[in-house]
């Protein structure tokens, strides 16, 4: 127990202690790499919170995508590497003063809310037992799933609305925009895509498929095959065309799409938005998950990729 | 102590750091990746609050809204990066 | 249960939303499309308005399994209103972006003008969002609704692709980021206290340190996000450089999300005291002032009027402190009123300088009275707006300042009353300004054969504009509207 607890303690510094390093990096590089370690970090440590089906997400789209976003947009800035070199340096905080105030009201207001923190009332019962009563007729037998896709599917319905929101806006932010010097994989990790994408595809499936009974789901699903969508556009397997665009953007809406018709579509006859009949509850929610995953993947992909696909000639009249 | 006053603890002083980071950084990938930082600590504290000491099993519910904001938190910050790199294109374009 | 299947509060969500993915599907029909969804999403509405005459309070519980699992739908009076008032809105502005964004016919085969394209899905999901702020009773599915507003919103304020929008658009998104994660937090918070996230859970709680930490950071999350003074930083530009339509959609429904959700809490209770309400008061008193000294000094047009929703909103704030904790049961109806009148009076204001800066090729104030072009009607909408901003009678804005000083007066709050007169002056000073300028075309002798006719794009700052005068006349059934269901627990 207290190889443990020291385990924790050690785990809980380090964390914190990446997140003080992200911030003091000097190099926007080191900065992003850090923010990746600390990512991963907290990952393990939801894991030891027995929260598996957080790590995941976590690890697959809070660290692995995220970072993967921010390299890309570091690559752009720097015009296409990511060495200091050339390009925009990413400047160290100029105005002390200020900085410095603004520290010290966030660290006062963090011993605050550090002391409140204390001060709850530990182990108040939440919502488990509501959703062990509720279990049975959730369709599926994993808890989180259930509350993901049934007792709270609403929420989830506007979380895949907030992912189209983000790439509509991305498409409208970069219209137009000159060709980027996108980053590409040198030979060898070429060779690594051709072998891990349909690992990875067989991968993402199987934790869409299991997400109903153990930690997994559509969400670390889209964001596995999402990554193997951005091992495609990196090793230039994947170039998109404009002839692609309304693929991509069935691709994007078919997850919301689905989702909210099978919300509406199940009201009626006593039950209301969202109330699956329990006989067909397992399908419906399997059958929004697949589309969801798609989305996911899809939309994931586009947000690296930036802008929609343009093919080069209309690009060079463009500008 | 347990491993909720643990991880919470590390989560609200990561939340902290974020926030001076979002107030002190001058630089923009530096303040989005300090937002990113907020988002973390805020799921952690989250995350802490659903653990249960052992037999018991954690409450589910606070593990789905952290996945529902993470999905959100990468949206945001995609939407971000495309702003910067717009900016970025744009300001270099007139200032050459 | 309604007997409708299925109900009109998830379709007034719902309805939007398909809207916008057929809007990004087919851009070349988005603004048909677009009208259409706001059509739908109107009927919805006036459906939740029947059952909400009927019952009071109605809720639905999304999947059928109630609060404190699941999640669930609640409509009153207040939540009509504000439902009511985003309809109008979004279809006034949805009718002036036809015209605003009709510029650049596309060749065929040449991309859609961004604007246009790009303009109804975001609208689209803004209206999905907002609705569902309006009708929800879960504190993290405000969250995730926050968050769709603001990713809307951001699309929407950097419409225009200028650089000076994205910089605005930038920081506005940092913001609006930095404003929901610490809701997120305070979110947190409340469950780690009570354990449950609706609105009902919160009701029951006893205070405690923890509670306290939840509600201070929802506070200034919100604060950040209804942008108050001194967390206003981002507005000014971000509504200034965006186009028309978008400032129009920005500032009068995109900052009320936060002061409705505000409004919610104060409702749920426990309200933290007194002091804190003074304090809401006193940074709504530096919002008045601020603003007012700012929309004085600005150079265009749009700035100014960007800088009057600071004081604005400002104002809202004072109404809702005008009288103490105990006077909370009453003051919520004068804030309701003001943001009300605010939306309706500043979208046809935005509307309206939107017209003029296309009319007359520029929005420079000084220089409003050297154009050979005269855009009267659009002037005339902008008047009209300011007539009830500034709150001359028979107008809303009139009505809302009115329940203000009422309440305050009531209580003996004779300094809160003294701040609404200051704002008053300052209204009138910056917004005489502009209304000079319009008036004194003297100056140019140009043939009045430039006029250039009217266009169907004056029509909607024209009725935004004359309902935010005219509707100070139906002051009585909009008060009878809000205390439909009791918000607040008050009989009228």
């Amino acid at each position: 127990m207290t190889v443990l607890l020291a385990f924790d303690l050690l785990l809980a510094a380090s964390i914190v202690g990446l997140a003080a390093a992200t911030l003091l990096m000097r190099d926007a590089f080191a900065m992003i790499v850090a923010f990746i370690v600390f990512g991963m970090l907290m990952a393990l440590g939801w894991a030891r919170l027995v929260a598996p089906d957080v790590a995941l997400a976590e690890v697959a789209i809070g660290a692995g995508l995220s970072g993967a976003l921010l390299l890309r947009t570091l690559a752009h800035l720097r015009g296409g590497s990511l060495s200091a070199q050339g390009g925009a340096s990413v400047s160290a905080p100029a105005n002390g003063a200020t900085q410095g105030v603004n520290a010290l009201l966030a660290g006062l207001a963090t011993c605050a809310l550090g002391l409140a923190y204390l001060g709850a009332p530990q182990n108040v019962p939440g919502l488990e037992a509501h959703v062990a009563d509720a279990m049975p007729e959730s369709g599926v037998t994993h808890p989180v799933t259930a509350v993901l896709l049934n007792f709270r599917a609403y929420d989830t319905l506007m979380e895949v609305v907030v992912l189209l929101a983000a790439v509509i806006v991305v498409w409208q932010v970069e219209r137009g925009l000159a060709e980027t010097p996108a980053p590409a994989l040198g030979t060898v990790y070429q060779g690594f895509a051709r072998v891990a994408l349909p690992v990875a595809v067989i991968a993402g499936g199987y934790l869409l498929w299991i997400g109903a009974e153990a930690p997994g789901g559509a969400f670390q699903a889209g964001a596995v095959l999402g990554a193997v969508a951005v091992l495609g556009l990196l090793s230039r397997h994947v170039r998109p065309a404009p002839a692609h665009r309304p693929l991509a953007r069935g691709a994007f809406v078919v997850g919301t799409a689905v989702f909210a018709l099978v919300a509406l579509g199940v009201a009626g006859a006593g039950r209301v938005a969202f109330e699956y009949p329990p006989a067909q509850a397992k399908t419906l929610i399997l059958l929004i998950e697949a589309m969801v995953t798609i989305s996911i993947a899809a939309t994931l992909a586009a947000l690296f990729h930036g802008r929609a696909p343009v093919a080069v000639s209309r690009e060079e009249t463009d500008r | 102590m347990t491993e909720a006053t643990i991880y919470g603890l590390a989560g609200l002083a990561v939340f902290g750091l974020g926030l001076m980071g979002v107030l002190g950084a001058a630089d923009r990938l530096r303040r989005l990746v300090a937002l990113n930082l907020c988002a973390g600590g805020a799921a952690m504290v989250l995350v802490a609050s659903s653990w249960r000491p052992p037999p018991a099993a954690p409450d589910p519910v606070p593990h789905a809204l952290v996945i529902t904001g993470i999905v959100v938190m990468v949206s945001a910050t995609a939407v971000a990066l495309a702003l910067i790199r717009r900016l970025y294109s744009l300001e270099t374009d007139t200032d050459a | 249960m309604p007997e409708f299947a299925p109900d009109p509060m998830t379709l007034a969500i719902l309805l939007p939303l398909f809207g916008a993915i057929a809007a990004f599907l087919a851009p070349r029909a988005a603004p048909l499309i677009g009208l259409g969804a706001v059509g739908a999403m109107a009927a919805a509405i006036a459906a939740v308005g029947h059952a909400v005459a009927q019952a009071g309070t109605v809720t639905v519980p999304l999947g059928g399994w109630g609060a404190p699992l699941g999640i669930e739908l609640r409509a009153d009076g207040l939540a009509l209103a504000m439902l009511g008032l985003t309809a109008l809105i979004a279809l006034a502005v949805g009718l002036g972006a036809l015209s605003a964004f009709a510029g650049e016919a596309p060749a065929d085969g040449q991309p859609m003008p961004r604007q246009r394209a790009f303009f109804w899905p975001l609208c689209l999901l803004l209206l999905t969002g907002m609705n569902g702020v309006y009708l929800s009773a879960d504190l993290f599915n405000l969250y995730v609704m926050l968050e769709v507003i603001s990713l809307a919103a951001v699309g929407l304020a950097v419409l225009g692709g200028t650089v000076a929008a994205l910089r605005a658009g930038l920081a506005y998104m940092y913001a609006s980021l930095l404003g929901a994660l610490m809701v997120l937090l305070g979110v947190g918070f409340v469950y780690l206290q009570t354990g449950r996230l609706d609105f009902a859970g919160l009701a029951g709680a006893q205070g405690s340190p923890a509670l306290s930490a939840a509600f201070a950071l929802m506070l200034v999350g919100l604060a950040l996000k209804a942008a108050l003074f001194p967390l206003h930083f981002w507005l000014p530009e971000a509504h200034a450089n965006a186009t028309a339509p978008a400032s129009a959609l920005l500032s009068a429904l995109v900052v009320k999300a936060g002061l409705y959700i505000l409004l919610r809490l104060a409702e749920a209770g426990p309200f933290p005291g007194e002091a804190i309400l003074t304090l809401l008061g006193v940074l709504g008193t530096g919002a008045v002032l601020w603003g007012g000294v700012q929309a004085l000094r600005a150079e265009r047009l749009k700035l100014l009027v960007a800088w009057s929703t600071v004081a604005q909103i400002g104002l809202i704030f004072v109404a809702l402190a005008r009288a103490g904790t105990e006077g909370l049961s009453d003051s919520w109806r004068a804030a309701a009123l003001l943001i009300l009148a605010h939306a309706v009076a500043k979208a046809g204001m935005f509307l309206a300088a939107g017209r003029i800066k296309d009319v007359i090729g520029h929005d420079r104030i000084s220089e409003l009275d050297r154009s050979a072009v005269r855009p009267a009607l659009a002037q005339l909408a902008f008047a009209l707006a300011a007539i009830s901003l500034i709150g001359l009678p028979p107008s809303l804005g009139f009505i809302g300042k009115w329940s203000l000083m009422e309440g305050a007066m009531g209580a003996g709050n004779w300094h809160w009353i003294a701040v609404t007169m200051a704002g008053t002056l300052l209204s009138v000073a910056y917004f005489s300004r502009a209304l000079t300028g319009f008036l004194r075309f003297d100056r140019v002798r140009a043939p009045l054969d430039e006029h250039r006719g009217w266009a169907l794009a004056d029509a909607p700052p024209v009725v935004l504009a004359g309902l935010a005068v005219g509707l100070g006349l139906a002051a009585g059934p909009i008060l009878a509207v809000l205390d439909l269901g009791r918000p607040f627990g008050v009989t009228p």
